[in-house]
């Protein structure tokens, strides 16, 4: 568990960081969201303290990052930063085995390790292990980034905006890697982005920052159906708009009120529930009519739901 | 003048590439210790900003200095020689090393430092695998500037003996030889293009390699050195210097002979072209060497102090300068020989034959004619001043030029009369006329051995050598054998050698 107890961070430029508290659980995929200069990079490198906190402590499973020896701490923390930060003059298998170097291990281990790593990421050790990192694209060079973070089999790994820079398709591959790899390793993931969409997709747990300021921290369902104020609802809108529920179906105006006695096949679903689901259901069962709290839907009123949406989007075009 | 540097060369090859030699061996110590004074400074100070702003600061400052005048400013500290040109070189390559190299250790991509720092890594690992090799090209880069540039300048080292190809084109300039000033300044500039192309080469060489390759420089640079050292003859060395030009050089390879053919166990070395009056009794007096030629009226005039007029008399004026320099400076100047090489007045055949000039005085009557008089001569009181108390000379139009330069534009009839070395072989080339020195007013300007009283009184027999030619070599034979090296670049030692053997002093080989 990683424990951020009122760390502040000062400049002489003003605060980056204020008082942040917050717990990140063993294993899990934590994300920290927010816009440029929000903080969330800041906060990420007080881990390992790339950044020393102006106040604060922060902690790994009880132990106090600032106690130890500073080396070690490191050798054991995964790290994958913005663009893959390759050492040029190393051939990949070099590069990755910078932090088991570091530890202390032979040539001779250190190889098969990398070497099925590599194979974990999709790399041909065979065609890879010996080229350096000019001849690599992007995407290859960050999936030797995550090789490195990963190679002494860290218990924690920070990754610091890594797909950022990456196109589109690059960065989905990368985003399924991530997750694969999570699944299969036993390793908590601090994961910084601006990118909403990425957060949504890849966290467990997602921060919001902004200002220095943590806004909400919470499950990404969560923060989506509830966002705890405007800067959140804001930063999160094209996903909320793009996350319709019947929520949204009833606030528009649709349905009508349940009557004393209610059809039987009348279905009850929670309001968190997507027109997605709901459109589903209809496949199965054309006349089914759903219950939301106190309103009813039947399938005409998705048609002309999304039928409204279309004349949004006209009116928005012209 | 191809075919002239040609013959130089061929006639004096040997010499030359001893002097390439030297010149490569200067030139690597400079370079090697320059290295390892720059590099690491610059690793130390890569985090300290202000201490290497500093450094470049001062560095900077060096560089502004006339490489001449460190070479000055080191002869009281660390005297003559090989030493204070590398000192001066390493104070001179170290603002492109250390430019280069700061910059390029201050230059990184943060990014990569931010990676290794989040690895773990150890300083060490950081320096060495990261920092230094991205560093790399450019430290090579200020490598190749700083070497080129003490190929360069290490020219100058022959200024303070340091050997080297300096010695050529100094001879070149000093003599008005352009054979051996081409040879010079074109093997320097050859030098140095193939230092640069081969630290371009090094550049696609891997770190290790390269550090391999330095040290394995420097141990066979010592092992040769301690070989040498080890299994050099157990003979006593003694060095002769000389001062600039062809007439010094002669008389340094006659001493040579002398000795050598009487002391087996005594080695010789000779500097030639070693520097001027006050640098050469500077380095005997501080035993750098051992042996130079100097002449009375030079003693006279500008080593002891004397306050009786300077004798005009060969035998006194010997006395007193043999007396003064064993009094004041406690050092022997042997017999002299039986030329003089003293100021002269000179002109044309044909300029003689218009006025009818035969003696100084005679010159009174025409303040029209053009003169043209080294530097020296017209200001020192021997000189031009004193010529004009004495005979009333008051030339209307007086140029001051090269002494190199001067016979030639009396031929070319630019001038029409100046000062000259009565032994110069230019006056046989020229055909010129030396004027009667009718009222004694130059001292006399006997050649003889100058060496330390305690080193005379050591070496008895080398004494007994040298006092061989002691009343020989008449001013004609001395003005021949210039001609023959300084006009016709024969060798010096060739030169010497036939003299001795043609009277007799040697026996024939």
């Amino acid at each position: 568990m990683i424990e951020f107890k009122g760390v502040t961070k000062e400049y002489q430029s003003g605060a980056a960081l204020a008082a942040i508290n917050l717990r990140v659980a063993s294993r899990e995929l934590f994300v920290l969201v927010g816009p440029s200069g929000s903080g969330k990079t800041t906060l990420l490198k007080t881990v390992n303290r790339l950044v020393v906190p102006t106040s604060g402590q922060v902690l790994i499973d009880g132990v106090d990052v600032a106690a130890g020896n500073l080396q070690e701490l490191r050798q054991h923390i995964g790290y994958v930063l913005q663009s893959s930060a390759l050492f040029p003059n190393m051939t990949v298998l070099q590069n990755a085995g910078v932090q088991l170097e570091a530890l202390g291990w032979s040539k001779a281990k250190i190889r098969p390790r990398i070497e099925q790593l590599l194979q974990m990421v999709d790399l041909d050790p065979a065609i890879y292990a010996n080229r350096k990192p000019a001849e690599l694209s992007g995407v290859e060079a960050q999936r030797v980034g995550i090789v490195r973070a990963l190679a002494a089999d860290p218990k924690l790994m920070l990754m610091d905006e890594p797909f950022s820079a990456l196109d589109p398709v690059s960065k989905r591959q990368l985003q399924q890697l991530i997750l694969k790899l999570h699944r299969e390793l036993a390793t908590t993931i601090i994961f910084v982005t601006h990118d909403m969409h990425e957060a949504m997709l890849l966290a467990d747990h997602v921060a919001v920052i902004h200002d220095g300021h943590l806004q909400q921290v919470g499950r990404p369902q969560e923060i989506i159906g509830a966002p705890a104020n405007e800067f959140v609802a804001n930063f999160f809108k094209d996903i909320i708009e793009d996350h319709q529920t019947l929520r949204q179906v009833v606030k528009a105006g649709f349905g009508q009120a349940t009557g004393p006695s209610p059809s039987p096949t009348l279905v009850a679903l929670p309001p968190e529930t997507t027109i997605y689901q709901w459109a589903a259901l209809i496949q199965n069962q054309p006349l089914v009519q759903v219950k939301v709290n106190q309103t009813t839907l039947a399938a005409t009123d998705l048609v002309s739901y999304l039928a409204s949406l279309e004349k949004e989007v006209a009116t928005n075009v012209q | 003048m191809f075919n002239e540097t040609i013959h130089y060369a061929q006639t004096n090859g040997h010499e030359i590439l001893v002097a390439l030699g030297q010149h490569i061996e200067v030139a690597l110590i400079a370079t090697i210790i320059t290295i390892l004074i720059a590099i690491p400074l610059a690793v130390v100070l890569m985090n300290h900003r202000r201490g290497g702003e500093f450094v470049l600061q001062v560095a900077s400052v060096i560089q502004t200095i006339p490489s001449l005048a460190i070479l000055g400013l080191l002869i009281p500290l660390v005297g003559i020689g090989t030493v204070p040109a590398i000192i001066a070189l390493v104070l001179y390559a170290i603002m492109p090393i250390f430019q280069n190299t700061y910059a390029g250790l201050t230059n990184i991509d943060p990014l990569l430092i931010e990676a290794a720092d989040a690895m773990g890594v150890s300083k060490r690992y950081k320096l060495l695998r990261v920092q230094i090799p991205l560093a790399m090209p450019m430290i090579l880069s200020g490598i190749r500037i700083g070497v080129v540039m003490i190929i360069g300048t290490a020219t100058l080292a022959a200024l303070i003996g340091g050997g080297g190809l300096g010695t050529y084109i100094l001879l070149g300039i000093q003599t008005n030889n352009n054979p051996a000033l081409l040879i010079g300044a074109i093997l320097a500039a050859a030098l140095a293009l193939v230092a640069s192309w081969l630290i371009k080469l090094l550049s696609h060489t891997s770190l290790k390699r390269l550090l391999i390759g330095l040290v394995a420089l420097v141990a066979v640079g010592g092992g040769v050195y301690g070989v040498r050292a080890a299994t050099a003859p157990k003979t006593e060395t003694i060095t002769i210097a000389g001062k600039m030009g062809g007439e010094p050089e002669i008389l340094i390879n006659l001493y040579k002979d002398l000795i050598e053919a009487d002391n087996k166990h005594v080695n010789v070395e000779l500097k030639r072209n070693f520097g001027g009056t006050s640098f050469l009794f500077k380095a005997l007096k501080a035993q750098q060497i051992d042996i130079y030629p100097e002449f009375t009226g030079t003693v006279l005039q500008s080593l002891v102090k004397t306050d009786s007029a300077i004798s005009h008399d060969p035998q006194s004026a010997y006395q007193d300068a043999k007396n003064g320099l064993a009094q004041q400076f406690k050092m022997s100047l042997l017999r002299p020989m039986a030329y003089q090489n003293g100021y002269g007045m000179t002109v044309t055949r044909q300029t003689a034959a218009k006025y009818q000039l035969k003696t100084i005085s005679d010159l009174a009557k025409y303040p029209q004619l053009r003169a043209g008089f080294d530097p020296d001569f017209f200001q020192q009181s021997d000189g031009y001043p004193g010529l004009q108390k004495t005979y009333g000379l008051n030339f209307k139009n007086v140029k001051t030029l090269e002494p190199a330069l001067r016979y030639q534009a009396l031929a070319q009839g630019d001038l029409d009369v100046s000062d000259a070395y009565t032994t110069d072989p230019q006056i046989k080339k020229y055909d010129l006329v030396v004027l009667t020195n009718n009222k004694s007013f130059f001292p006399p300007y006997q050649g003889a051995p100058l060496m330390l009283t305690s080193f005379a009184q050591d070496h008895p027999q080398i004494v007994t050598s040298l006092n061989r030619i002691a009343g020989k070599i008449s001013t004609k034979d001395m003005q021949a054998m210039n001609y023959q090296v300084t006009v016709a670049h024969q060798k010096a030692a060739v030169v010497a050698k036939r003299y001795l053997q043609a009277h007799g002093i040697l026996k024939q080989d």
